[in-house]
């Protein structure tokens, strides 16, 4: 983005949990940006917070903590809406959900708990090599193959498994869950990454659902979705008892994040995969850099 | 065909949840123009969740807004709580047990802060 449209240049030394105040202008500014932010995470597949919490610190020089607060009440309204359309489809796996969101609570409750003592630098560098890591998957993406699926396993009494109407192959196609333990720890960490980070962690559950856990793409994005506010409201819990949860920051964001999320889910159709990743990535990569060089010390 | 019953009852408590929720915030941040986020709280900080009622009664558009927001918190709380009636329903205890195990380690991170 030109330096223009920057609402002020990053202060360098960030205050933690002080409050931000805003100008009016500033506050229709990150509206505005919001909405920019949930277009583009609809569009990729992530929620608006993994672009917002960085657009928060970098740009408007607030604490990443409270853009992590700001941020993980979006990603609830998002998620929920989202978690809507996808029931209504039946792919979302209630069981699957229900079994990994142990981990992803678990994880995203001790995140929260311990966001105030992990260094700045360290929550930036963590949110460059998410960023960078969503990134990556989507550019994977291009070639989109869809998995093997197999008819055995399932994790045992836990029936992780399901059936779920192909539109590609048009007729119902059964999955069962494989390596579920592998799956289960990668959820803990991406519960751990919502609560430290103030992020839906979508692209990590589904890498988890997805790659290690063998369900189809599907499924894997529909029941992350499903699991994404459930995970984001353990974490907002905390956020708000411990006060990083800033109206006058979550408010514009909230609504910009849902509304942009809202044209996303229209527009999607009319776009292909190929031009919705070449639009993508570059951002995501542009704003890991960003993150990355804060992080590492470099200011910009 | 009863899970069916149990993914409608959970889209509408999301719906239903976000709407309202989304409805509070706008208000909240729409009056913040015309009357400031404060009202007669001009000490409250915006990132003080106490004392709610007393500022929701006084029509504060800060309150109005935390009121929402915390209406989105509780949405997936409520959700989770509809999936262990649906479970049951189903008589399954097995993942009756689990259900219930994240819904009280989410009601314990609302409260267990304070």
């Amino acid at each position: 983005l030109p330096s223009c449209l920057r609402p002020s240049p990053p202060s360098r030394d960030i205050v933690t949990g002080v409050p931000a105040e805003l100008s009016s202008a500033q506050d229709l500014l990150l509206l505005i940006i919001s909405i920019g932010a949930g277009l583009i995470g609809a569009l990729g597949g992530v929620g608006g917070g993994l672009i917002i919490v960085p657009v928060l610190t970098l740009w408007f020089g607030v604490d990443v903590r409270l853009a992590a607060g700001a941020s993980i009440v979006s990603v609830i309204a998002t998620s929920s809406g989202a978690a809507v359309a996808y029931l209504r489809e039946g792919w979302a796996n209630v069981r699957v959900a229900t079994f990994l969101q142990l981990a992803t609570v678990g994880g995203a409750i001790v995140g929260a708990l311990v966001v105030a003592d992990v260094p700045t630098d360290v929550l930036l560098i963590l949110l460059g090599v998410v960023l960078l890591l969503s990134a990556a998957s989507q550019f994977f993406k291009l070639a989109e193959v869809p998995g093997a699926v197999s008819g055995e396993g399932g994790g045992g009494r836990l029936r992780l498994s399901g059936v779920y109407n192909s539109i590609r192959l048009g007729r119902p196609v059964e999955y069962a869950a494989q390596r579920v333990a592998s799956g289960f720890t990668l959820m803990v960490v991406a519960g751990l990454m919502s609560g430290l980070l103030g992020i839906g962690s979508g692209a990590l559950k589904v890498v988890a659902m997805d790659t290690l856990m063998r369900l189809p793409l599907k499924v894997s994005s529909a029941t992350s979705n499903f699991m994404i506010g459930v995970t984001a409201a353990a974490s907002a819990g905390i956020y708000i008892a411990r006060g990083y949860v800033d109206v006058e920051l979550a408010a514009p964001v909230v609504l910009g994040v849902l509304a942009g999320a809202l044209v996303g889910a229209r527009l999607l159709p009319r776009l292909t995969n190929r031009q919705v990743r070449l639009l993508f990535i570059p951002v995501l990569l542009v704003i890991a850099a960003e993150t990355l060089l804060r992080g590492l010390g470099f200011g910009l | 065909v009863s899970e069916t019953r149990l993914e409608r009852g959970l889209a509408l408590v999301l719906v239903v949840g976000v709407i309202a929720s989304a409805a509070l915030v706008g208000i909240g941040f729409v009056s913040s123009f015309f009357v400031g986020w404060t009202g007669g709280w001009p000490d409250q900080s915006p990132t003080d969740f106490s004392g709610l009622a007393e500022r929701l009664f006084a029509l504060q558009p800060l309150a109005i807004a935390q009121a929402g927001l915390l209406l989105l918190v509780a949405t997936p709380i409520f959700r989770v709580a509809v999936s262990v009636v649906g479970f049951a329903s189903e008589r399954d205890a097995l993942y009756v047990a689990l259900s219930a195990i994240v819904l009280v380690l989410l009601v314990l991170s609302l409260g267990l802060l304070r």
